[in-house]
């Protein structure tokens, strides 16, 4: 299965751009381009707020700025693996929460990115709690949107 | 917000466990007893309370101190929660990855053509 089902405690995206591996690769680490995208709708990571030291045990540091009422969330992250061009893994101290980042060359400019996010300590992820998370929290929400 | 996350993860933890989301699923559909609850599964009431106890403390269900039946109820709202940190970090993913396909698409497309493009007419097209 090349796109398994997330679990429940995990976060699984992937998109396609058309651009060449090493330059979408660049545009997560470098903060000339960080500023054009990190922040969602709504929200601007303004230039100057941003460090990015892409090497293990490096930060990687913004601050989100909300652009209807100015209110800023600072973000923290250490990075734990940078191999350019394939993959970069950063963890959240406050929040033990870490992120892969994948990125496969699929050939003529295009490059698939995958993020990999998981919330729960590593001590909870057993195999066999992994495999019951998706199929029974898959239910609850999509039982929970009915209820909605 | 560290309490949150906590509380969070004891919600995953409690999940992680086949029985103990069956009985959630169970409650998904109403309210029930210790004997209800127990009714499905080869386990003895003291080991079934052992669940209860774990999923009563995270807070994904609450029971009633109405004597010997003390009905299990099941906090949606606990459970919604694991669910919606999922849900944010899909939008907040979704939303930035427009941003860099746009991104892309600029820088791709070079400098602005500003002083080589040429001036786009605006009038009312010619009919002739």
């Amino acid at each position: 299965m090349t796109n398994p089902t997330p679990q429940a405690d995990e976060l699984v995206y992937t998109r396609v751009f058309e651009a060449p591996r090493e330059l979408v690769f660049r545009c997560m680490i470098e903060p000339e381009h960080l500023t054009h995208f990190w922040g969602p709708v709504g929200v601007t990571t303004p230039l100057e707020t941003i460090r990015v030291d892409p090497r293990p045990g490096g930060v990687f540091e913004t601050v989100m700025v909300n652009d209807a009422d100015g209110s800023r969330y600072p973000t923290r992250s250490i990075f734990v693996e940078v191999t350019e061009p394939e993959r970069i893994v950063w963890t959240e101290p406050d929040n033990g929460v870490t992120t892969t980042s994948t990125f496969r060359d699929l050939g003529g400019s295009r490059t698939e990115v995958r993020i990999h996010q998981v919330n729960v300590p590593a001590a909870f992820r057993s195999p066999e709690a992994q495999a019951g998370f998706s199929t029974s929290l898959d239910r609850f929400a999509a039982y929970l949107a009915k209820l909605a | 917000m560290r309490v949150a996350q906590d509380r969070l993860d004891a919600t995953f933890a409690a999940l992680a466990d086949p029985t103990r989301r069956a009985i959630v699923a169970q409650l998904a559909r109403g309210d029930a007893t210790v004997n209800e609850l127990a009714a499905p599964f080869a386990m003895t009431l003291p080991g079934i309370s052992k669940h209860l106890k774990v999923l009563e403390r995270c807070g994904l269900i609450s029971r009633t101190r109405q004597a010997q039946f003390r009905p299990c109820h099941l906090e949606r709202g606990a459970l919604d929660s694991a669910v919606s940190w999922i849900e944010e970090n899909r939008r907040i993913w979704s939303e930035r990855f427009d941003k860099l396909d746009e991104h892309l698409r600029d820088i791709q497309a070079g400098p602005a053509p500003a002083d080589t493009a040429p001036a786009k007419t605006r009038g009312e097209p010619a009919d002739d």
